[in-house]
């Protein structure tokens, strides 16, 4: 869905992939060899800059690269550098201001998109979990049924549901440390646009958060993997009913943890995963009696299970 | 193997009384309802100086942070009846003339009825989200409860693990026995059996 430009297909070969022919400007059909279309213009970059050449001469004749889903279609016209004596007032400012303002209808939409990116770059998040953010932002921002609303309120949530569609969820708190906004406010814009959008997201599973407490924690893969298991299995033996997963996950860490040559405390676990440290003890002492259940059965105990400790 | 269950025509409300396992059937439902809070406007008629009357009135709160300046009066023990919270109304009519302002007793309307109960059982919240997601929203990270925003009648119940509902939104209380008598048969279809 990311591609606006026209595609010509080969009328003989529809599903075939055309070739291009940089040279002549074609583009020819695998199968049986058609130019489907010629005197293609070709839309890749001008000239190569590198870093390291000096910046005052950009010698593209081109602005930066088109974003035809997301602004209006960024056709807009802007005022270069000043060449030659007569574009320099008398103090040596240039006459004519570098940019004018460009695409002011989406002023505040380029404003959110860049705070998206910022966020995003934050925690580190892939360039697929940004685009459906931005694509998600978009949608709302044209229906208007949340216009009352902080704009970087509604990108954070739409931050939280994209990486809640593409299956690696984040939990609110993690999206409130790099957002200014409330947990409150998040969650609320949250509800918003699941019904503006009229979508849907999947439940949160202990699941979806293992690997990424664990590398935080610096725990190696049997201890991660332990975890999951034990998550897992408390939550089908219904031992731990009603608690968020988040905070099972968090006891499951730390059971698997305290087994482990690795330990943790219930502090550090906390830290990680944002949830109070009697949070973990609560939900640990649910899951403590059927301790030997919920282990894999190749787990290697460096402290057995009845020398876990009894919070 | 759990017991059928009997398409709902409910028996009469039995307030609070668990039937006994007859003939390994179950055709009543349980239903307790503990507390039903009843929130009223009334319009007395006259202008009030309301930081006065929150200040020499007793169990009155002021809070001129709420877009329309009001009072709200809360009953203890809770209301359990419409007329009980008429007379409540009333009553403070007459605190207000006490304090000095002409005040009236016009348009007394009931505004919201919460209800609550127990259906005695644990339910699977994780199943009901997926089947009724249209109506339902479940965030344990927000809310350990799931809302499930009834279209007809119009009615938000908060449903938990543990069986229990709470039911507010409507404005006459057959609202309530009615959004009870929907969920009822739903509730029962996820039923935890574990």
């Amino acid at each position: 869905f990311l591609d606006a430009l026209p595609r010509v297909t080969c009328p003989n070969h529809p599903d075939a992939i055309l070739v291009e022919d940089y040279r002549a400007g074609d583009m020819i059909c695998p199968e049986c060899g058609l130019v489907v279309g010629d005197r293609v213009i070709d839309v890749g970059s001008e000239w190569r800059t590198f870093s390291n050449d000096k910046a005052t001469k950009d010698p593209s004749r081109v602005g930066d690269s088109q974003n035809p889903l997301l602004s209006d279609g960024d056709l807009s016209t802007m005022i270069g550098k000043g060449t030659g004596a007569a574009s320099f007032d008398e103090f040596g400012n240039s006459k004519y201001q570098n940019r004018r303002t460009m695409s002011s209808s989406d002023r505040a939409m380029m404003n959110a998109f860049k705070e998206i990116t910022t966020m995003a770059d934050r925690i580190n998040l892939p360039r697929n979990i940004v685009d459906r953010t931005n694509n998600l932002f978009k949608q709302v921002y044209e229906q208007k049924s949340l216009k009352g609303r902080a704009n970087d309120a509604i990108a954070s949530a739409c931050l939280y549901i994209a990486c809640r569609q593409e299956g690696v969820p984040r939990t609110f708190k993690e999206i409130c440390a790099v957002s200014r906004i409330s947990k409150k406010e998040i969650g609320r814009c949250f509800k918003l646009i699941l019904k503006a959008l009229e979508t849907s997201v999947d439940l949160i599973t202990t699941g979806d958060f293992m690997s990424r407490f664990c590398s935080n924690l610096c725990l190696p893969k049997q201890v991660q993997m332990a975890a999951t298991h034990i998550a897992r299995k408390a939550v089908e033996l219904d031992l731990v009913p009603g608690r968020s997963p988040i905070s099972v996950a968090a006891a499951a860490i730390y059971m698997a943890s305290q087994a482990s040559a690795e330990k943790r405390t219930q502090k550090e676990i906390g830290d990680i995963a944002g949830v109070a440290d009697v949070t973990i003890r609560q939900s640990y002492r649910l899951i403590y009696p059927r301790a030997p259940d919920l282990f894999p059965p190749d787990f290697k105990f460096d402290t057995p299970v009845d020398k876990l400790p009894q919070l | 193997p759990m017991t059928p269950i009997t398409p709902a025509t409910p028996a009469s409300e039995s307030s609070g009384i668990v039937p006994q396992l007859l003939y390994a059937f179950k055709s009543r439902k349980i239903w307790n309802k503990n507390s039903e809070n009843i929130v009223s406007t009334v319009n007395l008629g006259c202008k009030l100086d309301l930081k006065t009357i929150a200040l020499r009135a007793r169990n009155a709160e002021y809070n001129p942070k709420v877009r329309l300046a009001s009072i709200q009066i809360t009953c203890f023990p809770p209301l359990s009846s419409e007329e009980q919270s008429r007379l409540a109304a009333r009553k403070y009519a007459r605190v207000v003339q006490k304090l000095g302002f002409p005040a009236k007793f016009l348009d007394f309307k009931i505004q919201n009825m919460v209800g609550s109960c127990d259906v005695k059982f644990p339910i699977r919240l994780e199943g009901l989200v997926l089947t009724h997601q249209q109506f339902s929203s479940y965030e344990p990270e927000l809310f350990p409860g799931l809302i499930y925003r009834m279209i007809k009648p119009r009615i938000v119940l908060l449903i938990f693990v543990s069986g229990k509902v709470v039911l507010t939104g409507a404005k006459v209380r057959a609202e309530i026995y009615e959004a009870f008598e929907n969920i009822y048969p739903i509730l029962k279809g996820f039923r935890k059996t574990t």
